[in-house]
């Protein structure tokens, strides 16, 4: 474990770059359980469907927990998480849109789900004492996430069928933005690897495609020789683009507005 | 794709006997520790674990759901 880096301290540029850091777990996390919600009721058993409810819960606290981080730096959490446009969102481009099929949940499980937890791990032995205090449970919940993502994974490119060639199309598109955003390297990202807050992006990277490497070779993929997209947002630390807005308006509470308890 | 019966055993508190809670349909032993674990979460367990059905062996039944199991398996 790394020392601990004083919050306190953080201004400029630094400072900013951690926010962003955290927003774009927080708002990952936040889609990601959206994503998985979208299946509880139509996934291929009940068990399938309870495990996506479950995910889904998780999710949402490990969304809450990671905008609360942002008090430590003076911000209020609360209208960052409830009055953001769209555009603001800073979650990975792989959860933009809901998944057409069980395929492309399962690649989201397995491939997006492991690209935040990749981060996550990161940012868990860096400096941010926050980091190292809530990250790690959030991590061994995940284990679950990641058992089923990879058991599904598994079986559907056993298959010779339709399942396969949808898994493999799902796979082979959200490759490019998690790669993208696992190995953020501009200024910002650079701000936090100098403080040790996350480590090198190059770090990063080799561990989500080793984390990878054997899924997505079982639908021919070489992670090797995918490329990581060129596009990139340096405000939200994200490829360009946002979640669609049913997703926003979800993950904002829009209509559960007057419901709302802090 | 074939699934399998996984009955599921729990005990609450460290001493408690182990108690069958229920079952999960699942197509490996992974899932079906994922299945039973998110499913059958009403409690904090102490303990949990799964039993693929067929491995379950009867000793004076001839009939009921491990006798069924078992003659299933065989067929």
């Amino acid at each position: 474990m790394s020392e601990s880096l004083d919050i306190s301290t953080l201004e400029g540029a630094r400072r900013e770059a951690l926010i962003r850091l955290i927003i774009t777990l927080a708002d990952s996390k936040r889609i990601l359980g959206i994503r998985y919600s979208d299946w509880a009721l139509g996934a291929p058993s009940i068990e399938t469907g309870v495990s996506t409810s479950s995910m889904t819960q998780d999710e949402w606290g490990h969304a809450r927990l990671l905008y609360a981080m942002l008090k430590k730096l003076g911000i209020d959490p609360e209208p960052v998480e409830h009055d953001r446009p769209g555009e603001e969102f800073a979650s990975i481009a792989a959860l933009d849109h809901e998944q057409p099929d069980w395929a492309g949940l399962v690649a989201l499980m397995t491939l997006a789900d492991g690209a935040v937890s990749s981060v996550l791990r990161s940012f868990s032995t860096g400096t941010l004492e926050l980091a190292q205090n809530r990250v790690p449970k959030m991590l061994a919940e995940e284990e679950f996430h990641e058992s089923l993502g990879s058991a599904w994974y598994r079986r559907l490119a056993a298959t010779d069928g339709e399942a396969r060639q949808l898994l493999t199309s799902a796979t082979e598109a959200m490759l490019p933005g998690l790669l993208a955003w696992v190995g953020a390297d501009d200024d910002a990202a650079r701000h936090m690897v100098d403080a040790g807050v996350i480590g090198p992006a190059s770090e990063r990277l080799t561990a989500f495609r080793d984390h990878v490497r054997d899924f997505v070779a079982l639908v021919g993929v070489d992670i090797d020789s995918v490329e990581a997209s060129a596009e990139w947002d340096e405000v939200r630390g994200r490829t360009p683009g946002r979640p669609d807005e049913e997703a926003c308006q979800r993950a904002r509470g829009d209509l559960n507005r007057a419901l709302l308890v802090e | 794709m074939n699934e399998f019966v996984y009955d599921v055993f729990t005990r609450k508190e460290r001493g408690d006997r182990l108690q069958h809670v229920g079952y999960v349909d699942a197509f490996d032993d992974e899932t079906a520790k994922i299945y039973a674990w998110t499913t059958y979460s009403e409690e904090r367990w102490f303990e949990m674990c799964v039993v693929k059905r067929t491995n379950v062996l009867p000793v004076n039944r001839v009939d009921g759901l491990f006798f069924e199991a078992q003659k299933a398996a065989h067929v």
